[in-house]
């Protein structure tokens, strides 16, 4: 596991933009789905999965950030944490929403408490730990956020809504948070650490990213076929799939613009080739 | 529960987990993954472009998670249709496998061309060849996996959702595949032109063995070698974990009551006393066969 | 509504026990030799993979065991103590295969570069260090260290997970037999997960204090242990009292 180079990666798409695209098409994708919930039987719970996936382009693109300067661990490390973070404060966010007869408030409160608790172990991270990176405060509340809403996201993809007792009673109660955690984290971390390297580029990343977030709205479109029906279930997976296809070429496209040679077979490198 | 559909159960439960980790090793080395991958990504920088596979899919334990959790929410969904349970526990490895191919083929890609610099090439035909077998393996180790968490759920009642069960069971494989068989494909196939008997000097580091008997070095002829060595004690060291923190609870069945449960919590602790005595011998006969490395300067002079 | 400061006022001694689980997780990682990357080219002392893996995979061992232990019976110490072995079990078997690949498949006996004599045995360890290497395998101490390490990871596993489902237990007003009797429960569900999130936070923050690597108890970084407890602390403190709220709010 190599730890990264150090220093702030270059950047294509300024992180303010991608900040951007992300919280507010995260938002966008979990509400929309939220208030479509009830039209055409629930078919329009896809658009969580969409806004997922755009907390996920958002958070990949942070852990590219703030791994670049190296974390003394492998890139996974931060994965595990931001969605450990998401967990804890999605499901707050929505039971205290609930509680409160605010359900609709609950990925905003999810979205800010995160939001505390990523800035805080940020904090703690450079004085108390050490590490000394420059963007940890930022991107450990990014990394938190983004993990928060693609909790959410796929959660409002699996059963077409995010008030906790549905999802308390889909989600949870039957184990399909795990899937969440790990297929949201690795789809965190996942992009960074394929495309790590000193040629590393920006949009071949998140290219990656959003292949990983189709795969995770896949599978929350198999799991939507039991919790919700088949035709809801089926809309999310095959949307998925194209999501997943566009990924893919976009990806492999700019791994043939980017790589030395893409060859269909061939010895190393010759001699003069090193020089 | 009767003792001994608890004993066949967990012996069951104990040879699904041993082939698990058996072919979770042989995958992390037929893709080169976790930490032995490090010097698969350093060697062109060392001027030593390669055709090993750069599986570069974070580090073992969540890759495995991700799959064996991807199956067990698949096998899951369709339990919850009434599908028979081996048809469900197929369907869903099959599906963790294509995801999982999906990750390699990605890291392969992407490790390969951040290192224009180095001229490392993208080689199609080493993904060709190599991912259908790393999927190949994967399967096995989802359903593998899929089947200990079934029998803990259904016939040993454990409290967790089987999804839930499949990822902390694919942690713990993870963890012990990257920490034990990985270390033969590490120190020793990787470096095996260097004299045996070592660690790996830190000046050889990133000089990978890229020749085989014939024609170059692929990560195929690797998990061949370490099918021999690596691969099975890693399985032992899984079946080993599942089946004696299952043993010790089932012998002494803590739901017969608080003595039982504290017999089990003694026979554990004896286990693991065992274990550290038997490492102090496994030591002290290494270092008496294998001698120490430089003379003591100081009772020299 | 809910009335969050009688619930944490009311759950008080729950809080306290899942910070000082989660400070127990994060302490307990500083003791399991992780050796890291170099480690699995037998170039550094300990086993060789990632610290946060390692915990994790032991300390969800813990947890599992525990889970299978508090659905029989909801005696805290039984549950704390087989979380404790659950864990213990795990490393042992790992650190005794790992050594087995050490000294067969690699062929170097065990060596600690940062200490010139295993405290525990008093065996020489600079004359077995090979050549441009930072030790390898796993010696007694680091041995001991890990197993010391993965029980207080299950047990601090165990203890956030107990003091989890007891939340729940006063809320719906079950008791913990009660909840398991009911085979997925949705309060096992929201503890378990909360439990593997507040792990995983814990697990992560101590690998970043020692860098990565450490050899065990004997290691100079482990002195750094208290930075990684009051992080873990304050962090885990703030998700105890969100876990309070959202398990005692349903």
């Amino acid at each position: 596991m190599s730890a990264g180079g150090s220093g702030e990666a270059h950047a294509a798409i300024p992180q303010n933009q991608l900040i951007a695209f992300g919280i507010i098409g995260g938002l966008i994708g979990i509400y929309a789905a939220f208030f479509l919930s009830n039209v055409a039987g629930g078919v329009f719970s896809f658009m969580g999965a969409l806004g997922a996936i755009c907390a996920t382009i958002w958070g990949a693109a942070a852990v590219r950030r703030v791994a670049s300067y190296g974390l003394g661990t492998g890139v996974p490390s931060i994965g595990m944490l931001a969605l450990g973070m998401g967990v804890v404060a999605a499901m707050f966010g929505l039971a205290v929403a609930e509680g409160f007869g605010l359900a609709i408030a609950g990925p905003l409160i999810a979205l800010v408490v995160a939001s505390i608790i990523g800035l805080l172990i940020g904090i703690f991270a450079n004085k108390v730990l050490r590490m000394n990176i420059p963007v940890m405060e930022q991107s450990m509340t990014e990394i938190a956020a983004s993990g928060t809403i693609l909790i959410i996201g796929l959660s409002v993809a699996m059963t077409g809504t995010f008030l906790f007792d549905v999802v308390l009673e889909d989600v949870i109660t039957t184990g399909y948070i795990a899937v969440i955690f790990i297929a949201g984290g690795m789809a965190l971390l996942h992009p960074f650490n394929a495309n790590l390297g000193p040629d590393e580029k920006q949009d071949r990343t998140l290219y990656n990213a959003l292949e990983k977030g189709a795969i995770a709205m896949i599978i929350a479109g198999i799991v939507a076929l039991s919790v919700q029906n088949a035709s809801v279930g089926m809309v999310t997976v095959l949307i998925g799939i194209f999501l997943w296809y566009y990924g893919f070429t976009g990806f492999y496209a700019r791994v043939k613009r980017d790589a030395f040679k893409v060859v269909g077979t061939g010895l190393l490198p010759s001699e003069e080739e090193l020089e | 529960m009767d003792p001994l559909i608890g004993m066949g159960a967990l012996a069951l439960m104990g040879a699904a987990a041993t082939i698990a980790g058996a072919s979770e090793d042989l995958e992390s080395d037929i893709g080169s993954q976790s930490n032995p991958n490090s010097q698969v990504q350093l060697a062109p920088q060392m001027s030593y472009p390669h055709r090993i596979y750069n599986k570069a899919i974070s580090g073992e334990p969540p890759s495995n998670a991700l799959m064996c959790t991807i199956g067990g929410t698949v096998a899951y969904v369709m339990l919850n249709f009434n599908v028979s349970v081996v048809l469900a526990l197929t369907i869903g490895s099959l599906v963790a496998a294509m995801v999982h191919g999906t990750y390699a083929t990605t890291a392969y890609m992407g490790r390969c061309s951040s290192q224009k610099r180095f001229k490392q090439m993208v080689y199609l035909d080493v993904l060709r060849s190599h991912t259908p077998p790393i999927m190949g393996y994967s399967f096995i180790t989802t359903f593998t996996i899929l089947v200990v968490s079934y029998i803990m759920v259904t016939v040993f009642a454990h409290p967790f959702p089987l999804p839930l069960l499949a990822f902390i069971w694919g942690i713990t494989v993870g963890a012990i595949g990257s920490s034990t068989g990985d270390v033969h494909y590490g120190a020793e196939r990787e470096f095996q032109d260097v004299e045996f008997g070592s660690g790996l000097n830190t000046a050889n580091s990133g000089k990978i063995v890229r020749k085989a008997e014939s024609g170059l070095r692929s990560s195929m002829d690797n998990s061949w070698f370490c099918a021999k060595f690596g691969g099975p004690v890693t399985g032992i060291a899984f079946g080993m974990t599942v089946f004696l923190s299952g043993w010790i609870t089932t012998v002494f069945d803590p739901s017969k009551g608080p003595a039982a449960g504290w017999e089990s919590v003694i026979a554990g602790a004896l286990i693991i006393l065992v274990m550290i005595i038997y490492n102090r011998k496994m030591e002290v006969s290494a270092r008496k066969e294998f001698g120490p490395y430089k003379e003591d300067k100081e009772e020299a002079a | 509504m809910i009335d969050i400061a009688g619930l944490i006022a009311e759950n008080i001694i729950y809080v306290l026990l899942i910070t000082l689980g989660g400070v127990l997780v994060s302490v307990s990682v500083h003791f399991v030799p992780v050796g890291g990357a170099p480690a699995a080219m037998a170039q550094a002392c300990g086993i060789g993979t990632g610290t946060v893996q390692l915990a994790a995979g032991a300390g969800l061992t813990g947890l599992v065991t525990a889970g299978a232990m508090m659905g029989v019976t909801d005696n805290i110490g039984l549950v704390l103590a087989s979380g404790t072995v659950g864990g213990m079990i795990m490393i042992a078997v790992t650190m005794i295969v790992g050594n087995w690949v050490y000294f067969y498949g690699v062929g170097c006996p065990a060596a600690s570069a940062k200490v010139k004599y295993d405290p525990i045995t008093k065996d020489r360890q600079d004359l077995y260090i090979s050549q441009g290497t930072e030790g390898h395998a796993i010696p007694t101490v680091s041995f001991v260290s890990g197993v010391i390490g993965a029980g207080l990871g299950g047990l601090g596993g165990g203890l956030v997970y107990y003091a989890l489902l007891k939340i729940g237990e006063v809320a719906s007003g079950l008791t913990v037999k009660d909840i398991m009797s009911t085979t997925g429960h949705e309060l096992v569900g929201l503890a378990s997960i909360f439990a593997v999130g507040i792990f995983f936070m814990n697990a992560v923050i101590p690998s970043y204090n020692i860098g990565g690597t450490i050899e065990g108890f004997h290691d100079p970084k482990f002195k750094r242990w208290p930075r990684a407890a009051i992080t873990s602390l304050v962090v885990t403190f703030l998700c105890a009292i969100l876990a309070v709220v959202t398990l005692g709010g349903m």
